[in-house]
């Protein structure tokens, strides 16, 4: 064998840097450059001064920053757990035998790439108090309306049912790639031992799919956590009534882009970090747990 | 599996903050502005800023100039900002909305004074005073040239407020709402005899404009917390009286119900600035014609309104003056009011004929004859670069009150609280 230098290889390393480049640039640098603005005041024009953990102390007294982190994880459960639960249920009936099965399967993915913004007006919309669709199906039915977005938890559900109706269908296509994986042969033998549809859906389909739930599970939370265009549009800047859907990001939002506080929002994307990491650590336990039956 | 959690979480983390900050250690080196190259005159507005035939006007009336128009969309006072942070491609002529002159006032060193490139006393008395104080800084240098203002009225619908046993003609519902208590009265008169039609549209968008009404706000000139004062506690209370005798409709601006609520009569009222009868005109399908517009009730107030400024970093900032001078003089404040509905601050432009106009969509009346004395009359008030922040957990409180889940004295309690909190992360006593 000859002794290659680390500069032969340059081939595979140019091939290898756009990926490493581009997030040199746009993923590393910004996270670094957040890490040192927490510790910062910067209004965007005048230079920055340090001023050490003076934002996270205003972080812990500012209760309205405590009351976007519980909307925050309060909306995440509200939307993640309909949404993964609906996601399985339309995945094994897809998995079944149906016809037109690609055409469902379309028709559930449109929602995830329609365009947030245009959604959440028309789900706005539908939840308008004097005009809006549901309440006209309430009227109906004779049940009281409701003033959806003019209600702390109204726009809690509104923002859900959003969600929900967004991702289900993404879901459902990973899940249904996840029970298409799932050998023949493990349903066959359940099947002669005698087993019924649902034990067979809770000792077969559900530990084969852990690891596909897992990956639906953490991306939910990554992205749950982070829920911004949905209220924005919605109800607003402020959130909404009792600021009912200000969520953490948009809190972020708020503080650097409509009140120009870089320091003290760059402090808030940090505790949305560590939040993240801590729910996706605490998946992972739950979920991922190399568990033997 | 392994890879491509790693690739997640990665890509995950990436997301959370990669898309989060703009920042950079460029933004360090503030007040040293390099000069734009001479020959060109970078000139930055956002849509429907300024008129277009005014612009193609000026731009055809110095052509040694070569005046460069970029109409610059989206969040306009952050774009600006990263640009003046990236201390490259910066315009030599700017515009600077309404809403977001306060908060660059301290940022007096990034503008050229313009007093010191010939903005006389002269010149400037040729627009309303109170609007070129907006942008003066406390030591009287003076940022930018008013492009126009947002003086408010009631806009009203005269079939509903007849129908409803209220005057309809603008002179009578002048003479009869001038506070807003007459207003709320005039309200549970309607409600009355038409019990879907409510007076106030929104409360918490009338306490706004009855704190732009005042002459003080939330902040002093020495910096010092003044929103737990009478002024603003007033306010909060005609707010809470009109929810109190449920003649609050809770119909935000631009809301769907709003939209709906224009035509069918449940939204009779509208108190808002010259350019909201854009809004009413978009939605109102049915109720053409039917739409007037009378003086505000407990006296004129601004919303909006924006500004020309000349950056530091201007090559020839006498040459942009002049460009700037034509482009807001009087006549050409006039046209851009034809060309956009662009409310001129100079009150010379008000007998033009552009403005003399009647329009239909107000069966006929002239809306200058409302907006052109209330626009000569509105207070001045010290705005602080913080005003816009402490004002938000007022309306969120009021808010709260409005759906009935706070009292009125809980609410202005919580409210005052977070206020002195925001304030006092930035310094304000």
């Amino acid at each position: 064998m000859t002794k290659r230098g680390i500069l032969s290889y340059w081939r595979f390393y140019l091939a290898l840097s756009p990926f490493y480049i581009l997030f040199l640039i746009f993923g590393l640098y910004p996270m670094a450059s957040t890490i040192l603005l927490g510790f910062q005041k910067w209004d965007g024009f005048s230079p920055r001064t340090f001023v050490g953990l003076q934002n996270f102390a205003f972080l812990i007294e500012d209760s309205t920053f405590w009351l976007a982190l519980k909307n925050t994880v309060v909306l995440f459960f509200m939307s993640t757990v309909p949404t993964l639960a609906i996601a399985l249920v339309l995945a094994v009936m897809l998995n079944s035998a149906v016809r037109f099965s690609s055409v469902y399967r379309i028709a559930y993915f449109i929602p995830n790439i329609t365009s947030l913004v245009a959604a959440a007006i028309f789900f706005a919309a539908v939840f308008s108090t004097n005009f809006g669709l549901i309440n006209s199906g309430l009227r109906a039915l004779g049940i009281e309306t409701q003033d959806w977005l003019g209600q702390p938890w109204g726009i809690k559900i509104a923002i859900s049912t959003m969600i929900v109706w967004q991702w289900a269908g993404y879901n459902t296509i990973i899940y249904l790639a996840g029970l298409q994986a799932i050998p023949r042969e493990q349903y066959e033998a359940a099947k002669v031992d005698g087993a019924g549809a649902t034990r067979t859906f809770f000792s077969i389909t559900l530990p084969q799919l852990r690891p596909v739930v897992l990956f639906t599970v953490v991306t939910a939370t990554i992205g749950g956590l982070q829920t911004f265009t949905e209220p924005q549009v919605m109800v607003g800047n402020s959130g909404g009534v009792g600021q009912s859907g200000l969520t953490i990001v948009m809190y972020f939002y708020q503080q650097a882009f409509l009140n120009n506080d870089y320091g003290y929002a760059a402090a808030i994307a940090l505790s949305i970090f560590m939040l993240v990491l801590l729910f996706t650590a605490i998946n992972w336990k739950l979920v991922g747990g190399r568990g033997k039956q | 599996m392994d890879l491509s959690r790693r690739t997640l979480l990665a890509g995950g983390l990436a997301a959370v903050i990669g898309g989060t900050v703009v920042a950079c250690s460029s933004g360090m080196d503030t007040g040293s502005a390099k000069k734009n190259a001479t020959g060109n005159l970078a000139l930055w507005c956002w849509p429907g800023g300024l008129g277009k035939s005014v612009l193609d006007d000026t731009i055809a009336h110095f052509p040694d100039q070569h005046i460069k128009f970029s109409e610059v969309g989206g969040d306009f006072k952050q774009k600006l900002l990263t640009t003046f942070s990236g201390g490259t491609s910066i315009p030599d002529i700017t515009g600077i909305k309404g809403e977001d002159i306060a908060s660059l006032l301290p940022q007096a060193s990034r503008f050229v004074d313009l007093k010191t490139i010939g903005a006389d006393d002269a010149f400037l008395g040729q627009y309303l005073e109170w609007k070129v104080k907006q942008a003066t800084t406390l030591d009287g240098k003076v940022l930018g040239i008013p492009i126009d203002i947002g003086p408010t009225a009631l806009f009203y619908r005269e079939d509903v407020f007849t129908a409803g046993g209220l005057p309809g003609d603008p002179a009578a519902v002048g003479a009869q709402m001038k506070s807003w208590d007459d207003f709320l009265q005039a309200g549970v008169e309607l409600k009355a005899k038409n019990p879907k039609a409510f007076i106030v549209a929104d409360a918490v968008d009338m306490y706004g404009t009855i704190v732009n009404q005042g002459t003080s706000r939330y902040i002093d000139k020495d910096n010092k917390f003044i929103g737990d004062q009478d002024h603003i506690r007033k306010a909060w209370d005609t707010a809470v009286k009109a929810i109190t005798l449920k003649v609050d409709g809770k119909n935000l601006g631009g809301t769907n119900d709003w939209n709906a609520g224009l035509d069918q009569g449940t939204v009779p009222t509208v108190v808002g600035a010259a350019w909201v009868a854009l809004d009413i005109k978009a939605a109102a399908k049915t109720s053409v014609g039917k739409w007037r517009v009378a003086p505000t009730p407990g006296g004129p107030a601004n919303f909006g309104g924006s500004f020309l400024a000349i950056t530091k970093n201007a090559a020839d900032p006498k040459a942009a003056f002049e460009v700037i001078k034509y482009m807001l003089s009087p006549d050409n404040e006039a046209k851009a009011f034809a060309d956009a509905q662009i409310f001129p601050a100079t009150p010379a432009a008000y007998d033009k004929p552009q403005l003399k106009a009647a329009d239909p969509f107000f069966g006929g009346q002239v809306p200058i004859d409302v907006f052109g004395p209330a626009a000569k009359d509105i207070p001045i008030a010290y705005e602080a670069p913080l005003d816009a922040a402490i004002a938000v957990p007022f309306t969120d409180a009021l808010k709260l009150v409005q759906v009935g889940k706070k009292t009125s004295d809980a609410a202005w309690a919580e409210a005052i609280e977070k206020a002195k909190q925001i304030g006092k992360r930035q310094g304000v006593q």
